[in-house]
């Protein structure tokens, strides 16, 4: 196991003709932490989840579980996201017209893990998460349901870290709680670290480490 | 043990599903195009090998017809009845000039219901062949062996209705005719006086022969010797004794020359044609040469029917772009999450490219069974209608060079929409919609 599942050294990005800026010079978060960023809307939590996930370029260090992601190009940045890095989303972002099974077999189509392990990692996942029946296609899935989709996807490679991207934001608070247990729950029995982004300050309460992305930004408001 | 995994190919196969009229579309057209590519190619070999099959062994046809083409297609493909009679003197001339191995007399220009006559010498049946190498089979009956005795073509038999030991009346020209009775005042001039017998009926040789009925050469004399006596106010039925010279005609005369033995060329074929081309009163006609120009004239057309077909596939080569670039709209989220699960912009460019290739390969082979199925309509219609034999099988190395064309098009028509495909910008399209 790696000393950390996160490590951000003297990070910086700006958008091209942005007033502000994100500058990270220290960062990290260790293996099977759980870590809340907290933050306005508009502030960069989820930019600066995207420049950790390697979808944007930024300078300084991003070291996932080992992986040095800035310095990965390509394919080869790809391979190392698909396998150290789940991501959970909003609107969950799940491909429509497919089953949950097999959404969560995407999850596992880019990792490491041998292919005939993946149908019963799937499945497992989907039982743990209750989902009743894992060949239902996921429009036709409650919202509930379909997190609970998202999140096993998310977790399916077995990654060293879930950035969850504002997670709740289209909640109401029953269903936070709920969606917030089943997300922290289960990376907590998969071994997975895990960030956090939301401007909601109920969840603050449930993490034992909450971080704010303001120290991070330079410059006018984003 | 579970061995279940989401493959690239489920991906592209539920991607194909998710639009299924624009996908079927498609396939439509790549298959609708190369079939008629086959087919066009398929045909123009088959028909060649169909219209061979009809001067079967003979070397040399003469008649008195304006040009050499238009004595094959009347005298060996029935198109007309020759304008012109040749005189049994020069026949005999003709024949008896130079040591052929046979010279068969024909004549043309009566008709039963549509189907041509032929009246010939009983040599017709015993030394022509159809075919080269395929000589005249009965499916019934025997071959005539004296006058008013009528064998029919396996197409006019099945065409007539006729039977074995009905009797029938032809009609001078190409009108209409009847079968036993009495004569019809509005089927135009029937030979009434003169009903033939039909004592055999041949197997199909797939050859225009197949819509003929053949005659012996005296009945035909007899029946238009009757036909001056008639108009010269004489009574009486007409008789082999009454026929004159002036009666004796013939319309075609097919020769063979002598031949080594395995050889069905012959050395003396230029030189004796040369010879009879110097008669002025007769047109003399290689028919393997005339077919071959008939080919020359109809490739140019049949040419641009196959232009025709290429547009045609390179217009569903479009479209199949079309539809996938336009679909990259919607699937601009698909691909982000894809590519947020480790898909490389590599792996998603191959995946546009394969869905591409599958409408292109799906199209290509309902293609083919179209362009076998069709042939194979095709055939039959043209053997039932005009008598020719198309072999409706798909010549493979033309097969071959379509679908490689088509899917060298299909591969080529993804590129696009995979370009765009590799270029979606991941994180933006990961936000939540507006």
């Amino acid at each position: 196991m790696t000393a950390t599942a996160l490590s951000i050294r003297d990070l910086r990005f700006a958008y091209p003709g942005a007033t502000w800026s994100l500058a990270v010079p220290r960062f990290e978060i260790a293996p099977g932490e759980q870590v809340l960023l907290v933050g306005g809307s508009g502030r960069g939590k989820s930019t600066l989840l995207q420049v950790v996930a390697g979808l944007r370029d930024a300078t300084g260090t991003v070291e996932v579980a080992g992986h040095r992601i800035d310095q990965l190009r390509g394919a080869a940045r790809d391979e190392a996201r698909g396998r150290s890095i789940g991501m959970i989303f909003q609107t969950f972002n799940l491909l429509h017209g497919f089953t949950a099974l097999e959404n969560v077999l995407a999850g596992l189509m880019f990792s490491a893990m041998v292919p005939k392990e993946h149908e019963a990692r799937a499945r497992g996942l989907l039982e743990t998460l209750g989902i009743p029946d894992p060949e239902a296609e996921v429009d036709r899935l409650s919202v509930g349901q379909q997190q609970r989709v998202a999140v096993a996807r998310a977790l399916a490679a077995r990654p060293a870290l879930v950035l969850a991207d504002e997670p709740t934001a289209s909640l109401d608070p029953e269903n936070t709680a709920t969606a917030m247990d089943l997300i922290q729950s289960a990376c907590r029995a998969d071994g997975a670290a895990l960030l956090c982004t939301s401007h909601d300050p109920t969840l603050r309460a449930r993490f034992a480490r909450v971080e704010s992305i303001d120290p991070f930004v330079a410059g006018g408001a984003a | 043990m579970s061995t279940r995994t989401l493959t690239d190919g489920q991906i592209v196969m539920r991607s194909l599903r998710a639009r299924p009229l624009s996908t079927w579309i498609t396939i439509g057209m790549v298959a609708t195009s190369v079939a008629l590519l086959l087919v066009l190619l398929g045909m123009r070999t088959a028909a060649r090998g169909a219209f061979d099959r009809g001067s079967g062994n003979v070397h040399l046809l003469v008649s008195a017809d304006p040009s050499p083409l238009v004595a094959v297609l009347n005298g060996i493909f029935y198109a007309n009845a020759p304008s012109k009679p040749i005189a049994w003197a020069k026949f005999q001339q003709i024949r008896n000039g130079f040591p052929y191995q046979w010279a068969i007399p024909t004549q043309q220009g009566d008709s039963y219901r549509g189907f041509p006559t032929m009246a010939t010498s009983t040599d017709f049946f015993s030394k022509f062949e159809p075919a080269a190498g395929e000589p005249w089979k009965l499916a019934d009956g025997r071959f005539f062996e004296r006058p008013f005795e009528i064998v029919l073509g396996s197409a006019a038999a099945k065409g007539s209705g006729l039977h074995m030991g009905q009797q029938v009346f032809l009609t001078h020209g190409s009108g209409a005719s009847r079968e036993g009775g009495e004569p019809d005042e509005h089927a135009g001039h029937v030979h009434a006086e003169f009903p033939f017998k039909v004592v055999g009926i041949l197997e199909p040789t797939g050859s225009a022969h197949d819509r003929a009925l053949f005659v012996d050469l005296e009945s035909s004399w007899i029946l238009h010797a009757h036909d001056r006596r008639e108009r010269a106010g004489i009574e009486g039925k007409t008789t082999a004794a009454d026929l004159t010279d002036e009666d004796r005609k013939v319309t075609g005369i097919l020769l063979r020359l002598p031949t080594r033995a395995g050889n069905d060329a012959s050395a003396a074929m230029q030189q004796q044609f040369d010879t009879l081309r110097r008669d002025t009163a007769i047109v003399v006609a290689q028919p393997a040469q005339q077919i071959e120009k008939l080919f020359e004239i109809v490739s140019n057309v049949d040419g641009i029917f196959i232009g025709m077909a290429v547009v045609v596939l390179f217009s569903s080569a479009i479209s199949t772009m079309l539809a996938l670039y336009n679909s990259m709209a919607a699937r601009t989220r698909q691909i982000a999450v894809l590519r947020v699960l480790g898909a490389s912009r590599g792996r998603v460019f191959g995946l546009v490219l394969t869905e591409s290739l599958m409408i292109t390969m799906a199209g290509a082979v309902a293609g083919v069974a179209l362009a076998l199925f069709g042939g194979i309509a095709a055939s039959a219609w043209l053997k039932a209608s005009i008598g020719l034999v198309i072999d409706p099988s798909l010549d493979p190395r033309s097969t071959i060079i379509v679908l490689g064309g088509a899917v060298a098009l299909g591969a080529l028509a993804g590129v696009l929409p995979a370009w765009r495909a590799y270029q979606v910008p991941v994180a933006d399209n990961l936000r939540p919609a507006a």
